[in-house]
């Protein structure tokens, strides 16, 4: 029992993580219909970032947090402006694909120039420290990884909700004939979308790299766990990634600490591949109803 | 200089030899349409005449590939719809066009998106909810639980956040009940007693005309009658050809008109 809540817990934390990785990458299949396969790619360039801000600058990760997202916004504009946008509407759906796939690529390339293959990781003053809460052990990377996420979906919900530029975003996602006709700009909304998407990888690279030793090639695996994450919740539901986060955090998590730790590997795809058979739409992804 | 030659003599939106088409096609084979200031036209004619086209090619949504788009005195012929939208053109059209997920409210505020002021859009809510008591009586509500003839009263309302001096309605009774689509043509009165210069689409052709000013009888992308549109309902060759001929040997009754 004490090891099963104990699972429950970490997957919690971890699912925070999940959550705030798969929401930026389902934000942007909401306004572009783009599956971002350069999402995981920001991540762990992000990690790495974080890791020379760490070793150069001696900028603890968390803190870096308030760099690496300015910075991975301008890069996702930029990398919308420069790739995505010269698209015509006609071809996006499916060459944005290729193109989000090429986008990985070079990313992993210039990080493999950059830093080379080895595996590295951000070794803080606190990365094994952990805290007894109430009898149980939480280490303080996923409790402070956690806590980030949580206040970043936070502050994404807040943009999303009560701004001028995310109800704009929203809008174009329902309706995006209709969002031109009142004088959205949907150019210019869907750079800063994705912008939006990819700034959630930064913050997201810090814990990771806090977490887990990286190197250049693993965005693939992150890839993988995101996209199951992703068509759980529903592609282009946010609260639906966020719940996806937790549920297959907490599943693998338990899985681990009751089975094996292979299998927690293998729940992601377990649940990929049993959402695409019983229910293609996720949790909240609306059968093509008009809107999304 | 212009502007207050053409305002002198009325006409807010003029088309001269409109061609437009989507890919190389022609939908538009040419089309002349005149539209004075606080006056509703009703643009009638079947499925696939290009009805909706001649809308988009005002709003901006479609560039002409020929001729004129002139409102109040300027060409705008190819602008963005952004450009016609800050010129005062506000476009409904024929799909359902609220934002489904959104509320009510939020939707509204989307109609003054361009507008920076957060009073001036309060006070245009406030003043739109006069005729659409709905936008604060529902407004929590999401869209897309409206009903349709709810949703139709909302996107009215949000076309007036703009304050426009063009509404462009595009088969607004669409799918409505009788009481429904009465609300609207009566929303449609309302807005022009108001002073408000609206070019109407109505696939009810009837209705349509009988709360327009002027009507006007498109076919195959081209205008092929425009006149008073109290004359053209009563005009038998055009209700034999355009309106169905049921009301053909009486004269229509102004009152009646539920079809
Ligand atoms: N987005 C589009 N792409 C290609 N062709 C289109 C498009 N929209 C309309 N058309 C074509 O243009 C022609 C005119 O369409 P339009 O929508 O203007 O007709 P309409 O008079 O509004 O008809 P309805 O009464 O059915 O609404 C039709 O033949 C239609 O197939
Ligand atoms: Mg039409």
């Amino acid at each position: 029992m004490h090891t099963l809540i104990q699972g429950i817990i970490l997957g919690v934390l971890t699912g925070g993580v999940y959550a705030l990785m798969a929401s930026g990458q389902t934000l942007i299949f909401g306004v572009m219909k783009v599956v971002n396969l350069a999402q995981g790619a920001f991540v762990i360039a992000s990690a790495y970032l974080a890791f020379s801000l760490f070793t150069q600058f001696g900028i603890d990760p968390l803190v870096a947090v308030l760099i690496t997202t300015p910075l991975m916004f301008g890069i996702g504009v930029v990398g919308h402006w420069l790739f995505l946008r010269p698209l015509r509407s006609e071809d996006a759906n499916q060459l944005s694909l290729l193109i989000t796939f090429a986008l990985a690529m070079l990313v992993e390339g210039i990080l493999s120039m950059t830093y080379r293959t080895t595996y590295r990781s951000i070794n803080t003053s606190y990365a094994n420290k952990a805290f007894d809460i109430g009898g149980f052990s939480v280490s303080a990377v996923r409790l402070y990884g956690f806590i980030v996420s949580c206040v970043l979906l936070i502050v994404l919900y807040i943009v999303l909700q009560k701004t001028r530029f995310g109800r704009a975003i929203r809008a174009t996602v329902q309706n995006p004939q209709s969002a031109t006709l009142l004088g959205v700009d949907s150019v210019r909304v869907k750079a800063y979308g994705f912008g939006l998407g990819i700034s959630t990888a930064a913050a997201s690279g810090s814990i990771y790299g806090l977490l887990f030793p990286f190197n250049s090639g693993s965005h693939y695996d992150l890839i993988s766990r995101l996209l199951s994450v992703v068509v759980l919740g529903g592609l282009g539901s946010i609260g639906g990634a966020v719940l996806a986060g937790v549920i297959i955090g907490v599943v693998s998590s338990v899985a681990a600490v009751t089975w094996s730790p292979t299998w927690s590997e293998m729940t992601f795809f377990v649940v990929l591949i049993l959402v695409l058979l019983v229910r293609p739409q996720g949790m909240f992804g609306r059968v093509e109803r008009g809107a999304l | 200089m212009n502007n207050i030659n053409h305002s002198n003599s009325g006409v807010l939106l003029k088309l001269t030899d409109v061609v437009a088409g989507y890919g190389s096609g022609m939908v538009l084979k040419g089309v002349n349409l005149e539209l004075k200031k606080g006056d509703v036209m009703c643009l009638i004619g079947p499925n696939g005449a290009g009805k909706s086209t001649v809308l988009k090619t005002v709003s901006g949504l479609l560039p002409p590939k020929e001729g004129a788009v002139v409102f109040e005195g300027q060409n705008i012929a190819g602008h963005t719809p952004k450009e016609n939208l800050r010129r005062g053109i506000v476009h409904v059209p024929q799909e359902r066009s609220l934002f489904p997920g959104m509320t009510v409210w939020d939707n509204l505020l989307m109609g003054g998106y361009l507008i920076r002021s957060r009073k001036v859009i309060q006070d245009r809510i406030d003043e739109a909810a006069h005729l659409f008591p709905i936008v604060t009586e529902r407004r929590n509500t999401h869209a897309g639980s409206l009903s349709g003839g709810e949703q139709k009263q909302v996107e009215l309302a949000r076309t007036l956040i703009f304050d426009p001096k063009l509404i462009l309605l595009d088969e607004p009774s669409i799918g409505l009940d009788p009481k429904s689509r009465r609300l609207v043509f009566e929303a449609i009165r309302g807005l022009a007693t108001a002073g408000r210069t609206i070019l109407l689409v109505e696939q009810n052709a009837r209705s349509g005309l009988a709360a327009a000013d002027q009507g006007a009888i498109l076919e195959t992308g081209l205008v092929r009658i425009t006149g008073v549109a109290a004359t053209l309902l009563e005009d038998p060759e055009v209700a034999r050809l355009y309106l169905g001929a049921s009301t053909m040997t009486r004269p229509p009754a102004k009152t009646q008109q539920e079809n």
